[in-house]
């Protein structure tokens, strides 16, 4: 039942036709083009995990240190201990979690706004910290990592990372998509609608949103082992808290309220977008910045949203809103 | 410690004080107010810092000229930025207008860039020499910074006590009830816009002398601008005055004694500030839902 409500979003003749796409692209491409769609997988899983916990009204700012954390676990790992990856995975996501407990312990009860702010002081810090000690390697990374293995296989090559990342985007999406229709996430969806409501229906919202926030943790370190099984190398600089920004801007571009597709496609956009400016040389973060107010201006509902809107209308007769419970906006009270 | 590092320290930390204090000043009023968590605070501190250099070495006007010029300038366009995107923004919600204050803020810092370059502009000091009090010698630009921010910072209380100011606090506590005593909601979100910004261009203009102009600047101090808000409480001026000398004594004596580990040290300080104190210095503990 539930499959078919998440199924009426695109047809399936549909679905079918992108996926066959998706999996062929490594042969329609060229490496460059390749290499930035590999990043924009990552930047995809770090959307996810953005839209995830803006489900519970708390926008993240600190996505960038946790995708650092996860990144620095498996780097150091491998490299000093000379781990498998795929054992780096789960020990990167507990360390996140329980440095994230540590940190949301005092940040998650006092509401949102400081929630945000909390999280861009705590983006910055896990940098300097990335930089200045000397066992993660200073302001010059960690040097080179081994690549990972499964079994005799190497993952080194473009299209064999690719499908990789495609796997963990599979792993990311599979996950939020279970969360999303369990108890645990109706609650969520509660708190998101209206945080005065549910917290008088009896659901505890800082327990909630301490789940919420924990697990999009350790998706978030995932997302940070893949970035290193790529680049080899992990790199203060690299989880600058500028990265927080631009995955915000994915979900918006993409849609705030399709949290599974909207951060996806906002990658993809928002990646693109200042790659195709490159001829416009110095002139392309302004013109980015300024694509970016447009988008905000005039497509506020975001790409999917316009699409439901506008486009879906002409091909889709008569047909009522299928309501899949994810419609639930995110209630901007600021206070609360 | 000898006397004379201490001081130096001090004065040092009560300058980049008044700095935070103005930004963050204009920070609160306009996440309060206008609830509008306003990115581009740090650039427009920036932009006043550009717009004194502009005026004190392109134009040849005095000093004084210069700030009041980076007071009106900075004040224009976070104006015309209100109308133009801002009040467009509103209505779909915080995230959206959080998110146009990225854009615009990254739009003015790159349209800066292209402008002034990336070399740190200089504009003469406008005292030269040194003062000497008691055997101690201070750099008197630093001084003139810090009584600039606190005169701006008294007009700012005193601006607050005037009929617009308690429409203000009126607008904060309630936007609907300030809107049934007759309250032009819209007159009161333009002027806090252009009174929050002027505060930041008022900022730059005061501390260009001192320490040169660069487009990295504004992003160091909206960081340091959020812990002050932090420390002191969301929506509180005396808690963020109280809280920006503090951290900005911090700062200047962490940087001297653990070096590159400064702001780790200030972040476990507001941390466990926070946890003993949840509503910050001043400010009373936000209601805790759920608990």
């Amino acid at each position: 039942m539930k499959q078919e409500n998440a199924m009426s979003r695109i047809t399936k003749i549909e679905m079918g036709i992108l996926l066959l796409l998706i999996v062929a692209l490594p042969w329609l491409i060229n490496p460059y083009v390749l290499q930035i769609l590999i990043l924009t997988i990552t930047y995809s899983m770090l959307g996810l995990a953005f839209a995830f916990t803006l489900r519970v009204g708390l926008p993240r700012f600190d996505i960038a240190a946790w995708w650092g954390v996860g990144a620095y676990t498996t780097a150091l790992l491998m490299q000093k201990a000379h781990m498998s990856f795929w054992l780096t995975l789960p020990i990167g996501g507990i360390v996140a979690m329980l440095l994230g407990w540590l940190v949301f312990t005092i940040a998650i009860p006092r509401g949102m706004i400081v929630f945000l702010m909390f999280g861009m002081v705590v983006a910055m810090a896990m940098q300097q910290l990335f930089g200045s000690i000397d066992f993660f390697g200073g302001w010059g990374g960690t040097g080179t990592v081994p690549e990972p293995t499964f079994g005799s296989f190497t993952f080194i090559h473009k299209p064999e990372l690719y499908y990789l990342g495609l796997f963990f985007l599979f792993i990311n999406l599979l996950a939020y998509w279970a969360l999303y229709n369990s108890k645990i996430g109706r609650a969520w969806n509660a708190i998101g609608s209206s945080l005065k409501l549910a917290s008088s229906v009896g659901v505890n919202v800082v327990r909630y949103r301490m789940a919420n926030v924990l697990i999009g943790n350790f998706f978030l370190a995932i997302a940070g082992s893949y970035f290193v099984a790529f680049s080899r190398v992990a790199v203060p600089d690299a989880f600058g808290f500028q990265n927080s920004i631009f995955v915000m801007m994915y979900a918006v571009v993409g849609g705030l309220f399709h949290s599974l597709l909207g951060p996806i496609l906002g990658a993809l956009i928002v990646t693109f977008i200042p790659e195709y400016l490159r001829v416009a040389r110095e002139y392309e973060p302004i013109i980015t910045a300024i694509a970016m107010i447009l988008i905000i201006l005039f497509i506020p509902t975001g790409i999917l949203g316009l699409y439901e809107n506008r486009v879906k209308r002409w091909f889709v007769r008569k047909k009522p809103h299928a309501g899949t419970g994810q419609e639930t906006g995110v209630d901007p009270e600021v206070s609360a | 410690m000898s006397l004379e590092l201490f001081v130096q320290l001090l004065v040092n930390g009560l300058m980049s004080g008044g700095m935070y204090a103005l930004v963050a000043s204009g920070f609160t009023l306009i996440l309060g107010v206008i609830q509008v968590f306003n990115f581009a605070q740090g650039e427009f501190y920036m932009l006043g810092a550009f717009i004194t250099y502009g005026v004190v070495s392109a134009l040849g006007l005095p000093y004084p000229v210069a700030i009041v010029a980076a007071l009106l300038g900075v004040a224009i366009l976070g104006v015309l930025f209100h109308f133009a995107v801002i009040q467009r923004t509103m209505l779909h919600g915080f995230f959206h207008t959080m998110l146009v204050t990225v854009a615009f803020g990254s739009l003015v810092n790159q349209t800066s860039l292209l402008t002034f370059g990336f070399r740190n502009q200089v504009v003469p000091p406008v005292f030269s020499g040194t003062v000497t009090v008691g055997g101690l010698t201070l750099n008197p630009g630093k001084l003139l910074v810090i009584a600039g921010a606190l005169v701006v910072m008294m007009a700012l209380y005193y601006f607050m006590k005037t009929k617009m100011g308690t429409a203000m606090l009126a607008a904060t506590e309630n936007r609907e009830v300030a809107g049934l005593q007759g309250i032009n909601a819209k007159k009161v979100f333009w002027i806090t816009m252009g009174v929050g910004s002027a505060l930041c261009g008022v900022a730059g203009a005061l501390v260009v002398p001192v320490l040169s102009a660069s487009t990295t600047m504004g992003a160091n101090v909206f960081t340091r601008s959020m812990l002050v808000v932090l420390v002191g409480g969301t929506g509180s001026m005396a808690g963020a005055l109280l809280a920006a000398f503090l951290v900005g004594i911090l700062e200047s004596f962490a940087f001297q004694f653990v070096g590159q580990f400064s702001l780790l040290a200030i972040f476990v300080f507001v941390a466990v500030l926070m946890f003993f104190r949840p509503g910050g210095l001043l400010g009373k503990p936000l209601p805790i839902p759920g608990q």
